[in-house]
């Protein structure tokens, strides 16, 4: 073997977790991150609190990075892109570049945590007015807001009294060419929904849905409180278009249970904007020659029961570089990868 | 008020696509496959054009001379100010056309009517019309959205079913034609947007203190929709910028009501023998909508059914007390009259029901003295002075 | 013979205490044959994948909002292949359609209004009594279009067929042959078709029509029609030396 470091690139949630696991178990860790801070999309995207268990976001990605930073084994460079990787297994030699100039390092195992970005709903094919209207906003919008307390309609700063969450926005779509469920986005609309009716007790909260998926503890960690306790209100049936009506927002659609259509003034709307793979999710897997699948995700194609491989030996890929995934996902691939990674750079045979 | 809205840079951000994430396919170059592999015959869009963008970020060629105009049935029939303007409009900025009488309507009214048709026929009637185009040499320039829509229909068809090819193929050379598909379906409408800036730039009348609606057709823009015309500095390029741009390109002011995206109520059979639909429709769901919240000059739009939908729809709701009465004209009708077009000879606004009067009189126009102008060319032609009236009796 | 659905497709108002079948009478292998028609259309795998009952056609539907009609279970209905409930809707609902296509927004790709467009063609090739229906009083304009090549032409503006649009209509056809001729483009001067279609042009229309087996559709749903428009095309076709 000629390098025993293992280069985690990307050091949102999953990049840090495998990388504190990693040098837990004694490897040496260099962690890479494109951003100028650690703590990806939750510290990025400023998300208020985490779902599905409402711990504030920031506090609790300062406590992961915080353990990464001040592990001995690890080495943390921001604001560091990877520009070129050769080598295999054992011997990937990888170029990286910063600010300061190029630098080539050496890595035995290469661990993806590139992640994901949230869907541009300027390209859904309903006509919900995005980049026409200030109060269409999406769920990282909604995220920045009720992080700062100031859950209020962007076009003119007042307090909103009718709130609506539109479910499936860019995913589960044909026509946009994202098939796939996003997964998290129910349970994170279910979350605002509930920080919105704290933060703005007089307001009323739609959600407009075609299938709520809430799977496990979420149905009643999220979704039955949000319904009992928070009064949030849930309409079978996907918003058709939202067009602007004496300084409110139209949203028109059918409430598919009544069988009826439906045309109600809201005074924000949050596009529950689905994920993709991030730009830099695609660039790696390209550099790295590591399969996709049709969407830009990265390959797992060893089956359900190894998660993290990919199709290039030595590489592995965790958290929404492989597909839509919540943290509780993204931090379990983590460690599952950091222990194979560990252990293919201690010369175990890892079974794929 | 509050003075920090966390999300405010993320709404400053115009929007852009990338063509490279269309999640259609671009069926030119499919076209262009098919020619190689000798199954079809593309005619290529002749120089000049001018390069728009579509819906995904794609380039579109839009022809601004060499046109073949392929007329719509209910323009020529029942507007015909319409098909004139278009003309009119084609003539003033210079540009050479055919006006075909080796064309035929695409028979899709019909067809979206009663169904009496089939894939093989309606792609017989339209690789006809656009062999017709070819042997001219000239490129088909469509004035009915329908049309536009049905084709961009019958070219999928054409394109991806082999079977289909093969059997508009066989009809074809039994009528000893070749099987030619134009490189672009190009809308009379984006030829007007593609040339917004000459028109204004010719613009003789001031519409600043006009307020328009703009009604989008549904077959220009949601029948295969990948075709139309978006912009992102219109309507943050969320809705197609066709009529709208040609509007703001005028100086006039484009008003918007929450019906937008709604269907005119035309409904192809309803409006020949089910007319009570069509009538609830545009008076409830557009005109109403648009007067209450807008309260608009004028109805600008750009297919065939939509303006004779909007605009006969008016009468006989007043009976009932309903709040209607705006004046409905086509974007081409529209530009000529910002050029200095006559609101007879050339635009003939007394083929439409709702009084257009008012509107004109805000363009600054003298509809009485025109009135009187048009007639005595009505005279001449009742005392057979002249057969018809001509361009040249237009133009003087 | 008819027999009862079989238990792979959702049986229409099985219970004794519901409405009986208006239907009940078309025997079940009938209404299967239309719907395996329907489905071998070429175009069918483009109009219909699943539907998730989004009701996102429904809000965008001009029809839903004055008729019984909902494009949703026009969808769901091919989706789940219920064929007593497809042949009801074959013979209703399918009439009300605007054909605008604003449901083509469909996020599974659905064309509910593309669906709609096979499911009459089918009504009408098998001269479905709703179809005939549908099509009374429209018989003219099918004269007009398949004998002219325009749709509609000036002279059909006539006070008595378009009353609610006007004293504007009467005016118009009351002044049609004067306003034609006022009207500069050459190839707008006609009353009786909407614009000059030439003579060629026309003879390829009606080999189009013979070709594609147009006529015989025609033939189901009214035969007189079809009688008076094959005589004004086999003149054409017969001076031009065309035997069909």
């Amino acid at each position: 073997m000629g390098s025993d470091r293992l280069l985690v690139i990307g050091a949102g949630p999953a990049g840090l977790e495998a990388a504190r696991l990693a040098a837990s178990l004694g490897s040496q860790v260099l962690v890479v991150e494109k951003r100028d801070v650690a703590g990806g999309m939750p510290i990025h995207e400023n998300y208020a609190a985490l779902t599905h268990g409402f711990r504030d976001a920031g506090e609790a990605m300062a406590e992961l990075i915080g353990a990464v930073t001040s592990h001995p084994n690890v080495e943390l460079r921001t604001s560091t892109e990877v520009t070129a990787v050769e080598g295999s297994v054992g011997e990937f030699t990888v170029t990286l570049s910063s600010g300061t100039g190029d630098d080539t390092v050496e890595a035995g195992a290469i661990i993806l945590a590139t992640g994901f970005q949230h869907f541009d709903p300027g390209r859904e094919t309903q006509q919900y007015g995005y980049y026409e209207f200030p109060d269409v906003i999406t769920l990282a919008d909604a995220e920045a807001m009720l992080k700062a307390h100031n859950f209020v309609r962007p076009s003119n700063g007042e307090v909103p009294e009718r709130v609506a969450f539109i479910q499936c926005v860019g995913s589960r779509d044909r026509q946009i060419g994202n098939e796939f469920c996003s997964k998290v986005c129910c349970g994170i609309s279910s979350k605002q929904a509930i920080e919105v009716r704290q933060q703005v007790p007089d307001a009323r909260v739609f959600i407009f849905y075609i299938d709520m998926r809430m799977y496990g503890y979420w149905e009643n960690e999220i979704y039955w409180p949000a319904q009992e306790q928070y009064r949030v209100n849930y309409v079978k049936g996907i918003v058709t278009e939202i067009l602007s009506k004496n300084g409110r927002l139209l949203v028109r659609g059918e409430d598919t249970t009544m069988g009826r259509p439906m045309e109600v003034p809201m005074d924000i709307v949050v596009l529950a904007v689905g994920m993709e793979p991030s730009l830099g999710t695609r660039k790696m897997a390209e550099m790295l020659g590591v399969a996709t699948n049709k969407y830009g995700y990265i390959e797992t194609p060893h089956g359900e029961l190894d998660t993290v491989a990919t199709s290039v030996p030595g590489v592995f890929a965790v958290g929404a570089a492989t597909g839509p995934a919540d943290l509780d996902d993204s931090i379990s691939s983590a460690g599952a990868a950091a222990a194979k990674a560990v252990a293919l750079l201690r010369g175990a045979e890892v079974t794929v | 008020m509050t003075s920090i809205i966390p999300v405010e840079s993320l709404k400053t951000k115009p929007f852009r696509v990338d063509p490279s994430e269309a999640p259609t396919e671009d069926i030119r170059e499919v076209l262009f496959e098919l020619e190689e592999a000798g199954e079809i015959i593309v005619q290529r869009v002749p120089e000049p054009y001018v390069e728009v963008m579509t819906k995904y970020g794609r380039t579109k060629k839009i022809p601004l001379g060499q046109t073949w105009h392929h007329k719509s049935c209910g323009q020529c029939g029942h507007i015909p100010g319409y098909s004139t303007s278009i003309f009119w409009l084609t003539r003033k900025l210079g540009y050479d056309y055919i006006d075909p009488k080796d064309q035929t309507s695409c028979t899709a009214w019909n067809y979206y009517a009663s169904a009496t048709s089939n894939v093989a026929a309606q792609g017989g009637v339209a690789m006809r019309n656009f062999a017709a185009a070819y042997e001219t040499g000239y490129f088909p320039l469509i004035h009915c959205g329908t049309s536009y829509g049905h084709y961009k229909e019958v070219r999928h068809e054409i394109v991806h079913h082999d079977d289909v090819r093969a059997t508009v193929r066989d009809i074809m050379s039994k009528l000893g034609k070749p099987l030619v598909m134009p490189e672009e379906i190009v809308h009379y409408s984006e030829w007007v947007h593609a040339v917004r800036d000459q028109i204004a730039q010719h613009q003789v009348r001031d519409f600043s203190d006009i307020v328009a609606c703009v009604h989008p057709a549904c077959h220009y823009y949601k029948l295969i929709q990948e075709d139309a015309i978006y912009d992102p500095d219109i309507y943050g390029g969320q809705r197609t910028a066709t009529v709208s741009g040609l509007i703001l390109a005028l100086g006039a002011e484009v008003a918007d009501y929450s019906t937008f995206f709604d269907c005119c109520g035309f409904g192809f059979r309803h409006i020949l023998v089910s007319r009570d639909f069509s009538r609830s429709f545009a008076t409830m769901r557009k005109i109403e909508v648009m007067k209450e919240e807008a309260n608009p000059d004028v109805v600008i739009t750009h297919d065939t059914g939509c303006v004779t939908t909007l605009d006969k729809s008016q009468f006989a709701p007043q009976a009932h007390g309903r709040n209607v009465g705006v004046p409905v004209m086509s974007d081409a009708q529209f530009a000529a009259l910002a050029m200095g077009a006559h609101p007879y000879r050339v635009c003939q606004l007394h083929w439409h029901s709702t009084d257009y009067r008012p509107l004109l009189e805000k363009m600054g126009i003298d509809w009485e003295a025109a009135w009187i102008e048009f007639e005595k060319d009505l005279k001449r032609l009742e005392a057979n002075e002249i057969e018809y009236l001509t361009w040249e009796d237009v133009d003087g | 013979m008819s027999r009862a659905a079989p238990t792979t497709t959702f049986a229409r108002r099985p219970g004794a205490t519901l409405a009986p079948n208006a239907y009940d009478d078309v025997p079940y292998e009938e209404k299967l044959a239309l719907w395996e028609e329907v489905k071998a259309d070429p175009r069918f795998p483009d109009y219909l994948y699943g539907c998730y009952e989004c009701g996102i056609c429904v809000a965008a539907c001009p029809s839903a909002r004055f008729y019984d009609f909902s494009p949703r279970k026009i969808a769901q209905a091919a989706a789940r292949e219920d064929v007593e409930l497809i042949f009801e809707q074959m013979n209703d609902d399918v009439w009300n359609c605007s054909q605008c296509f604003s449901c083509d927004r469909c996020p599974r790709q659905n064309s509910p209004g593309g669906l709609i467009t096979i499911l009459r063609e089918v009504a009408v090739r098998h001269g479905l009594a709703s179809s005939q229906e549908a099509l009374e009083g429209y018989g003219r304009v099918v004269y007009k279009i398949m004998t002219t090549g325009t749709q509609v032409s000036p002279d059909m503006l006539q006070p008595d067929a378009f009353p609610d649009w006007g004293p504007d209509v009467k005016e118009v056809s009351d002044q049609l042959d004067l306003w034609r001729r006022a009207l500069p483009p050459e190839t707008l001067h006609t009353t009786s078709t909407g614009w000059e279609v030439s003579e060629k042009t026309l003879l390829e229309l009606y080999l189009i029509w013979h070709y594609s087996d147009v006529m015989d559709m025609i033939e189901e749903v009214d035969e007189g029609l079809h009688m008076i428009i094959m005589d004004v095309m086999e003149e054409t076709l017969e001076e031009a030396g065309y035997e069909i």
